[in-house]
């Protein structure tokens, strides 16, 4: 029998948190002689082919990695030179002055980056940069999912990477792991260790990327309205890319009320607005993917780190902050500070409370500081759901007026004690400027789900060109999904409870919130001996994890894939 | 049991092919992948060593580059390969591909079964595995898609017309598999760590993956190449690309992109049903 695999340090998951770190923690190899061997396991067959995300960001931690990223070949689309905060009504689009424009949209200066080609970069380098090293090995494995975490006693011991029945051929065993994923499998950490006591609070963010015929390097805009006005906590984005390629995209947070947010819908209808089809004028779609995006900040941080033998990175440990709309510098900084902590510990072989050391150096820096000043941002919302629910729909109806100013006017005056108090309540949440730690408890997203609830109708544009307009199938191809034989990746843990659901649904006339809210038609109804029953297509799926987090019975789970299946996100 | 899988490196069918000015196909601009039809091969080769045990070896034979295949098959599992490569190779047909590979199964030593692939997608003679048998003067059993090994003979079902056909031979022999066989299973975790070692360390690269020449193998070169192939490319024809005008009827009701579509006249009338 051979003996097991083995490596000092495993990598779940080739994210920029992990790559980053990978990267650091060579560099300090380089000059120490510590002798290390690192395996770096990444679902995607090929490294970015899962990535999707905005991308802007601020390059100080990059810079930290890379003091020549501007010159060394690392992609950049380009570097933010006007930033728009805008409010959409159904056909016109109201520029917020920059002066009242909140600090953490004033996106001046950042990078532009496609995130799956820098997360190519990335793992590319990362290689060139082990061959010149004789004391680190480095072996990389696109292509190969972590499935399962291995345990020695309470200690991780490493994953479980395919199913061919011998363990011993499929473990990969380390000294420790770090969990870089977006939650596939850091779940199973956070669970079984009950890490997370108030629970994560996730978005769907969906995005498409156009070549266009107008140079839009370096513009970008943040749009709210238009055209989710149902109260969902939601916003919209358009970025100048290089090349005349331009990124469209919504997020919409799954702690919503609607049981029917059709993600890829809305951004069909965001597409329509005049404003964006004179964007898109003359131009092609490249690609289309979605991705689930961590928001609860703060609030959702677990209550460790990491446990014996593990520690968790970026998404996994949820440091983006939804005030600023950051994550991407923060997911490199945990890499970062992990790096060097994991150099220090693989030298002095102690890994004693390396968790919390690790929680220790986050939560000083700048992570902890920017995500507990922008605590009380989702509860602002949260507590006063009128904000979205009626104010803003109001100001989107008056910016079609054509006097946004009024309309925000008018609506203050119609009970104006009420809703100035409500209003400056909020305003000091979202701003930082209501202190107090009292923990503010959120609930899971499924749970805030009404199947009674209704949407209020949407003017949705009708110049819009139609082939700008995808139907969800058709969105499906520009995400290029390919499967292997025999996938099943999604488990529907009980077909009772999936007949249940659409028995309510079908009563108030309305698809389930997995039908709904994929972003890629993988969920069905099938009609079995005048039974129905769910089903699903699932060569059409995108793994954006939507229909997990959505399910009202936790009915669903999305497991990583095998053999390098799934989309491939190259480009977005 | 000692296990041979024959694969060869071919154009990738995905991309254009260069054709050289003498009709050959310039390998070197190509695209390469491993030859789909090898994939049964090295699966049927990795399937016996997991029922009867032993060690597998895959053959190549080819430019440098071709050592990209012999990696992929590391990758699958297998334990040590050889690569021969040689100039003088050139242009080789069937005839002095079979007797070079003969040569270096020979050279390889002693062996139990030789797997290869039914045909290639570039030559698609589906000669090769059989030559190969008559020089190595062993039974072969061709179309083969499932086997298993009974004593010192191999018990073999065929791919027939109409049907198939079990046949029993003795070892050795060769056996080029049918691609109604088992598909090939993904990559190990193991191989894929195995490659990114070799890769890193030369010494057990020259160890595992032994690049050979004629010379090594003691072919005789004038039996090789343009030199030993009777096959005579008379002629090599071009298939034009017909590059055709293609609409895309999108972005209407259905029954609008019907009747534009035969508006368009261009579905012949009489299969057209309304």
């Amino acid at each position: 029998m051979s003996p097991p695999i083995r490596y000092d340090l495993l990598l779940v998951g080739g994210s920029a948190s992990n790559l980053i770190l990978a990267h650091r923690l060579l560099d300090l190899a380089a000059k120490s002689g510590l002798p290390l061997t690192v395996a770096l396991v990444e679902k995607s067959a090929q490294f970015g082919a899962h990535i999707v995300s905005g991308a802007l960001t601020k390059t100080h931690i990059l810079e930290k990695v890379f003091p020549d990223f501007k010159t060394n070949g690392f992609p950049i689309e380009g570097y933010v030179t006007h930033s728009h905060l805008s409010v959409l009504g159904s056909e016109e689009r109201w520029d917020l002055p920059h002066a009242i424009v909140p600090k953490g949209f004033r996106k001046e200066g950042h990078a532009i980056l496609t995130l799956s080609h820098a997360i190519r970069w990335l793992a590319e380098q990362l290689q060139v940069k082990a061959k010149a090293l004789t004391n680190v090995v480095l072996d990389v494995f696109p292509g190969f999912a972590a499935q399962e975490i291995l345990y020695a006693g309470e200690r991780v011991a490493g994953v479980r990477v395919s199913a061919s029945g011998d363990v011993s051929e499929d473990a990969i065993f380390a000294e420790l792991t770090c969990f870089g994923d977006k939650g596939f499998l850091s779940k199973d950490l956070v669970e079984r260790f009950a890490l997370r006591p108030n629970p994560q609070l996730w978005s769907v963010g969906i995005k498409e990327v156009w070549e266009v015929d107008l140079d839009c390097q370096g513009v970008v805009w943040h749009t709210l309205g238009y055209p989710i006005l149902d109260g969902t906590f939601s916003g919209g984005f358009v970025y100048g890319l290089g090349h005349k390629k331009l990124a469209i995209g919504l997020v919409i947070s799954l702690d919503s009320k609607n049981p029917n947010l059709n993600p890829q819908l809305r951004l069909q209808q965001f597409k329509a607005h005049p404003w964006i089809q004179e964007l898109i004028q003359g131009g092609r779609l490249l690609k289309y993917g979605a991705a689930v995006i961590p928001e609860g900040g703060y609030y959702s941080l677990p209550t460790r780190f990491g446990v014996e033998g593990a520690l968790l990175l970026g998404d996994a440990l949820g440091v983006l902050d939804a005030a600023s709309l950051s994550g991407l510098d923060k997911s490199m900084e945990t890499g970062y500070i992990a790096a060097e902590l994991l150099h220090g510990a693989f030298v002095d072989r102690n890994f004693e409370d390396l968790a919390e050391r690790y929680k220790r150096a986050v939560m000083d820096g700048f992570i902890g500081q920017e995500l507990y000043a922008s605590r009380h941002f989702r509860r602002a919302f949260l507590e006063n759901d009128r904000l979205l629910g009626e104010y803003l729909p109001a100001v989107c109806q008056s910016v079609d007026q054509g006097h946004p100013w009024l309309g925000s006017l008018k609506f203050g005056l119609g009970k104006p004690i009420q809703r100035s108090t409500e209003t400056f309540q909020a305003l000091g949440l979202i701003l930082g400027r209501i202190s107090g730690d009292k923990l503010f408890r959120y609930t899971p997203c499924h749970e805030n789900i009404e199947p009674a609830f209704t949407q209020p109708a949407v003017a949705v544009s009708t110049q819009a060109r139609p082939e700008t307009i995808l139907s969800r199938p058709d969105a499906v191809f520009f995400a290029a999904p390919r499967y292997h034989e025999g996938n099943r990746h999604i488990e529907e843990f009980d077909p009772q409870t999936c007949r249940r659901c659409i028995a309510i649904y079908d009563r108030l006339g309305k698809p389930t919130p997995c039908i709904a809210d994929c972003t890629a038609e993988v969920h069905r109804i099938d009609e079995a001996g005048g039974v129905r029953v769910h089903g699903m297509s699932l060569e059409n799926c995108i793994q954006c994890r939507t229909c997990e987090i959505v399910c009202p019975s936790v009915n669903l789970r999305v497991n990583p894939t095998y053999e390098g299946s799934g989309p491939d996100f190259y480009g977005l | 049991m000692k296990i041979f899988v024959l694969i060869k490196q071919v154009p990738d069918q995905g991309a254009k092919a260069g054709i050289n000015p003498d009709g050959t196909i310039d390998r070197a601009k190509a695209k390469r992948m491993l030859n789909p039809f090898d994939r049964y091969a090295l699966e049927a080769a990795l399937h016996a060593r997991r029922l009867y045990g032993g060690t597998v070896t895959a053959i190549s034979m080819g430019p440098p580059p071709a050592i990209e295949i012999l990696y992929e098959a590391i990758a699958h599992g297998v334990d040590q390969a050889i690569l021969l490569s040689d100039r003088r190779l050139a242009a080789s047909d069937t005839l002095a591909t079979a007797y070079a590979l003969y040569c270096t199964v020979r050279y390889a030593g002693a062996f139990d079964l030789v797997f290869c692939g039914l045909q290639t997608t570039d030559g698609d003679t589906a000669q090769v595995g059989p030559q190969l048998a008559e020089r190595l003067q062993v039974p072969q059993i061709t179309y083969c898609e499932k086997f298993e090994i009974d004593h010192s003979e191999i018990v073999a079902r065929r791919v027939i017309e109409g049907g198939s056909q079990t046949v029993r031979c003795p070892l050795p022999a060769v056996v080029t598999v049918a691609n109604s066989a088992p598909r090939l299973a993904y990559k190990t975790l193991r191989g894929a760590r195995r490659v990114q070692q070799l890769q890193r360390d030369e010494a057990e690269r020259s160890r595992v993956i032994r690049t050979v020449n004629l010379d090594d193998i003691g072919a005789d070169p004038v039996r090789c190449g343009l030199k030993g192939s009777p096959t005579i490319v008379a002629a090599t024809e071009k298939v034009g690309e017909i590059g055709g005008n293609c609409t895309l009827y999108q972005g209407k009701p259905l029954q609008q992109l019907v009747d534009d579509v035969l508006a368009a006249q261009v579905i012949a009338p009489e299969l057209v049903k309304r």
